[in-house]
């Protein structure tokens, strides 16, 4: 070992050396070439690839909602509006555990099993990839800011703010409105395809009521836009943007004092209240009592707030009893007895002897006079058209109507709407049921018998009639047989809205004008026939109103009725030691328009109440009718029926200044208008 | 012990007692290579202006990473003050010493993204160890194999492998798989240039190709054959294990020749590209200065490869060939080893673009092993390159 180093040949050791570094470099070399070959192929070959990859990464393209129309009443007053919310959303592209991201979340914020269960059944519709699905709706501030501190463990979580629907009068209009909610896939699915393009960043769609009758032009059209989003899916910036172009705001007929007059009037009780303009056939009120609070819908009602309303079998708030049928009872005796006196089957002179019962030729059986049964016993007496109206003998239209027969009876109160949905906009109306031999034969399979028409012509047995109906039978005797088809909908961006009638309906057929002016003088005595000697010969409703209110400075045309909740025999009912619940009462109605009889003013008003179980028509639903009836007129249209008494043609044009004045946009000022030129049933 | 103190004296009289034929020049006397520090330079200068661009314009970063090659550039001058023979003399007692402190540190290291391969000691700035075996490792082995005949025998070749993977084992104890591989490199490169025949290279290369199926089979971790198939196709996990070089793809393919310019890099301000200011910055350069820039810096790495090289060839004795060969080679391996994980052509090892990746042992490492290049260089007695 010694000697070894004596051996090195450094020369040769040097050259190599040298050629192993050139080894080295040629190595070195391939590899760079290789490298290089890989660039060439990424960034010349594939460059194109490559490019549209990168902008794929970070161009979305995605729908920007469309702002929905606002809803005002016909006062301008806002019943619809449209309130930011903060939402949590995903974009399931993002997230890589949904389960662990959805556990953390529940830590950080209020999470219920349901906004979970929503949320996964959202995640299961069509949907853009890369979209932001809602998990949890209208975070609170201090939420906001937790989801924010742990942004970076949450990726694909995003805090986006949303403009959902509010409504500022909240139960009050809750049935007429109605509500939007979250649109789901079964109607996402009954879209056409470009109309499911247009609802591409759309959540909510309207359900119920006005939302629903008028989706079409409270929605609106959809935007788009081309987004820069950055690895977490936050957008920023802008690149491209079409507009989405906002819904159309919709001015209503409906007046939100009358509204909430009508509410109150109710009370405590439950029903409905449908006012009508008989000039436009404009709703003013449409209240169904109790209501719910419309917001609960729009962000996703809560299982206990939903099974709540719909538990409760009573109150029934979901339930819209405007639109719904109940057995009209005495309101009907008007328009059969104008059917009696166009026919010729009555007229105004014919004068019956009432012994408090009706019984048909032949028949054992006798058909009590209902409206007597808590009264002492017997009949009216003599009767003719008249008192039979303002005093609901049932004995006089027993007796008129088995003449009239069905056939006649229900081709005369068909003009008025009965057994049809006239309503312009409220689809979802009922129609009730107007009877006919054909309509039992076809739903029964049965004939139809003569007792039959003796229960409808006291409008109970088969005849049913909404709320709806009912106020739009009273403005078409209001308006002297023009007919008026009831809507909501007064204007669409402040661009005055006439509707298409399908089926135009014509006029009703009254040969005589002298018999509307008899009707109408024969339903204003059932407001304003005092009590007197003579035996049964006020007005039904004459102590419920215009007894209760003696300055009443203008007339009110009316009618009362109680329908039967179940037939219980009378003298059940009447038994002392039986305790009629309250939901066995009688439903009370009442029908009225105003002003009537009046010599230059024409009616403005048209009102029909149902008060479930309300058990009197006259001194439970009249002084609702006659709340609503004081507020529109007086309140509203500010009408001073005193000074017009005096000096009908000096006060007429400030009246009616005042009137225009009051609502501007309203077309309830023509009626007063048209009026004073006087020349409107010509 | 006394053949070996032998070898040295003559060794050493071999080189330091003739005189210098001509007069030193400047760069001699301050013992830098004007050369080596202008691509260094240059470098460091392209690499503060590519993560100024990858961190978003971050002056923080920027600032902490131009003080970290400042204090590596000094680091080097100081490293380049010694001789080589110094080093020459040192290396057995340095790997003695840096083995120690591997042990050391895998008894009271610190663990840093699951490799516990940190050394926190008071009042000296938290290090890795295994990072200077990058040079002690070709320093010991120059020292060893020079001063046999060359080419090394079998047995030399044994010794020298076992001095290589010794270091290399403590570091895998450490789980630095990256960094194992790189010091088993250099001392691999120590071993090639001095001659190791290429019978037994190719058996070595044919033994290795016959083992990687079985290493894969038997000894490979779930996260290593996860890499390798990541490898082979990328979209067999889109957004988990293949997000990484998919995206880093696109960012390089979307550059194109001209790149999208500085700043503009959509990849890299959107944060798909993940690390982009290290292991992943090739891919901020390729995407904001295409192709273009990818040449100027492979250029840049060229310049100072061949400066390296120019130096291991130019070099007086043989401990200072194979050192500096071996420094330039493993120098190569590292750009090399990132530019093709990133774009491709590798799987994907946590290894850092050298002098553009930002970090901070790392850097100073390298700027110790070109000190030594330039002590290789300065130091001589003989002609020195031109």
């Amino acid at each position: 070992m010694e000697g070894r180093w004596q051996l090195k040949d450094r020369e040769a050791e040097r050259r190599l050396f040298a050629r192993r570094m050139l080894v080295a470099s040629i190595v070195v070399a391939f590899l760079f070439a290789a490298l290089l070959v890989k660039l060439i192929n990424l960034q010349v070959t594939q460059y194109d690839y490559f490019a549209a990859r990168a902008d794929g990464n970070r161009l979305h393209s995605q729908y920007v909602p469309p702002a929905r129309g606002l809803i005002y009443d016909r006062s301008g007053e806002l019943l619809a509006d449209n309130q930011p919310i903060f939402n949590l959303s995903v974009v399931r592209e993002r997230v890589d555990d949904i389960e662990a991201t959805l556990e953390l979340l529940s830590s950080l914020i209020r999470l219920a099993p349901e906004d979970v269960e929503q949320f996964r059944e959202r995640l299961k519709r069509r949907r853009v990839p890369f979209s932001s699905v809602p998990l949890r709706y209208v975070l609170t501030e201090e939420e906001k800011a937790r989801v924010s501190v742990n942004a970076h463990r949450l990726p694909g979580i995003s805090i986006e703010p949303q403009f959902v629907r509010s409504y500022p009068t909240g139960e009050l209009n809750a049935h007429a409105i109605g509500y939007v909610s979250e649109i789901n896939r079964e109607e996402l699915g009954a879209f056409a395809e470009d109309v499911r393009e247009n609802y591409g960043g759309t959540n909510h769609i309207g359900k119920t009521g006005i939302e629903r009758t008028y989706e079409a032009l409270l929605h609106g059209e959809v935007g788009y836009e081309v987004v820069e989003k950055n690895n977490r899916g936050q957008v920023m910036r802008r690149l491209e943007r079409t507009d989405p172009i906002a819904g159309k705001n919709l001015t209503l007929y409906l007046e939100n004092r009358l509204q909430r007059v009508a509410t109150e009037a109710l009370g405590e009780h439950r029903g409905a209240v449908v006012a009508i303009d008989p000039t436009t056939g404009g709703i003013l009120a449409m209240v169904s009592k109790p209501g719910f609070d419309p917001n609960l819908f729009v962000t996703g009602i809560s299982n206990a707030d939903y099974s709540q309303l719909i538990t409760d079998t009573v109150n029934t708030p979901l339930f819209d009893r405007t639109v719904n049928p109940y057995p009209p009872a005495s309101t009907v005796k008007p328009f059969i007895g104008l059917g009696g006196l166009q026919h010729g089957f009555t007229d105004t002179d014919t004068v019956i002897q009432d012994p408090g019962y009706f019984r048909l030729p032949g028949v054992r059986y006798r058909w009590g006079d209902y409206t007597l049964r808590t009264a002492i016993g017997g009949g009216h007496g003599e009767t003719n058209l008249q008192r039979a109206i303002f005093q609901s003998c049932d004995t006089f239209f027993y007796d008129l109507g088995y003449r009239m027969g069905i056939d006649t009876i229900h081709s005369f109160l068909s003009q008025f709407g009965f057994g049809q949905n006239f309503a312009l906009d409220v689809g979802y109306a009922r129609t009730g049921v107007l009877p006919s031999r054909e309509w039992k034969q076809a739903t029964r399979n049965e004939p139809w018998y003569p007792g039959d028409t003796i229960n409808s012509s006291i409008g109970q047995g088969y005849m049913w009639a909404t709320p709806l109906q009912l106020a739009t039978a009273t403005a078409i005797v209001a308006n002297k047989g023009v007919v008026v088809k009831p809507r909501m909908l007064a204007a669409i961006d402040g661009e005055p809205f006439q509707p298409q009638d399908p089926n135009p309906a014509g006029n009703v057929q009254v040969d005589n004008p002298e018999h509307w002016r008899y009707i109408e003088e024969s339903m204003t005595m059932v407001v304003h026939r005092p009590y007197s000697e003579v035996f049964r010969d006020y007005g039904t409703a004459y102590e419920a109103i215009a007894r209760a209110d003696r300055d009443m400075s203008y007339k009110m045309a009316g009618k009362s009725g109680s329908a039967q909740v179940v037939s219980i025999a009378q003298d059940i009912l009447q038994s002392e030691d039986i305790d009629v619940s309250d939901l066995n009462k009688d439903h009370a109605l009442f029908v009225a328009y105003a002003p009537a009889q009046h010599p230059t003013i024409n009616p403005q008003i048209a009102v029909a109440v149902f008060v479930e179980n309300g058990q009197h028509g006259s001194s439970v639903a009249g002084p609702v009718a006659k709340a609503i009836i004081d507020s529109f007129l007086l309140d509203i249209l500010e009408i001073d029926f005193t000074a017009l008494a005096t000096d009908p043609d000096a006060l007429l044009s400030e009246g009616s200044d005042r009137v225009r004045q009051a609502d501007e946009n309203s077309p309830s000022f023509v009626a007063v208008n048209a009026e004073h030129e006087g020349h409107r049933h010509d | 012990m006394k053949a070996s103190s032998n070898r040295d004296f003559v060794r050493q009289s071999n080189v330091s007692f003739s005189q210098p034929r001509r007069l030193r020049s400047f760069w001699q006397i301050i013992h830098i290579d004007p050369i080596l520090l202008a691509g260094l330079l240059a470098l460091c200068g392209f690499g503060l202006f590519v993560l100024n661009s990858a961190t978003g314009g971050d002056p923080e970063t920027i600032i902490r990473q131009a003080g970290t090659m400042g204090i590596g550039l000094v680091v080097m001058c100081a490293v380049a003050q010694f001789d080589s023979q110094f080093y020459r003399r040192w290396a057995p007692t340095a790997y003695v010493l840096a083995l120690f402190i591997l042990g050391l540190v895998l008894v009271i290291g610190a663990e840093k993204n699951g490799a516990k391969s940190w050394l926190d000691l008071p009042g000296l700035p938290s290090f890795q160890p295994s990072e200077l075996l990058k040079f002690i490792v070709p320093m010991l082995l120059a020292w060893y194999l020079a001063s046999r005949a060359l080419p090394p025998n079998l047995k030399h070749v044994f010794w020298a492998g076992v001095f290589t993977l010794l270091p290399a084992a403590l570091i895998v104890l450490q789980n630095d798989m990256g960094t194992a591989l790189m010091v088993t490199m250099s001392g691999i490169f120590v071993v090639l240039l001095a001659g190791l025949r290429w019978r037994v290279v190719f058996a070595g290369i044919f033994a290795a190709v016959i083992a990687s199926p079985a290493w894969y089979l038997f000894l490979a971790q779930p996260h290593q054959k996860n890499r390798i198939l990541t490898f082979f196709d990328p979209y067999r996990d889109p957004t988990g294990a293949g997000y990484n070089i998919i995206q880093s793809q696109i960012a390089i393919g979307s550059g194109g020749i001209y790149g999208k310019g500085y700043g503009n890099g959509a990849q890299s301000h959107l944060d798909f590209i993940p690390e982009s200011n290290t292991d992943f910055i090739l891919a901020v350069l390729a995407e904001e200065f295409g192709l273009i820039g990818v040449l100027v810096l492979i250029a840049l790495y060229l310049f100072v490869i061949i400066r390296g090289a120019r130096i291991a060839l130019s070099a007086s004795d043989m401990f200072g060939r194979l050192l500096a060969g071996s420094i330039t080679l493993t120098f190569f391996l590292y750009l090399f080893v990132n530019m093709s994980m990133v774009s491709g052509l590798l799987p994907v090892i946590g290894l850092p673009l050298p002098l553009i990746s930002r970090g901070g042992t790392a850097v100073v490492t390298l700027f110790i092993g070109f000190g030594l290049l330039m002590s290789i260089q300065t130091h001589r007695v003989t002609q020195p390159v031109r």
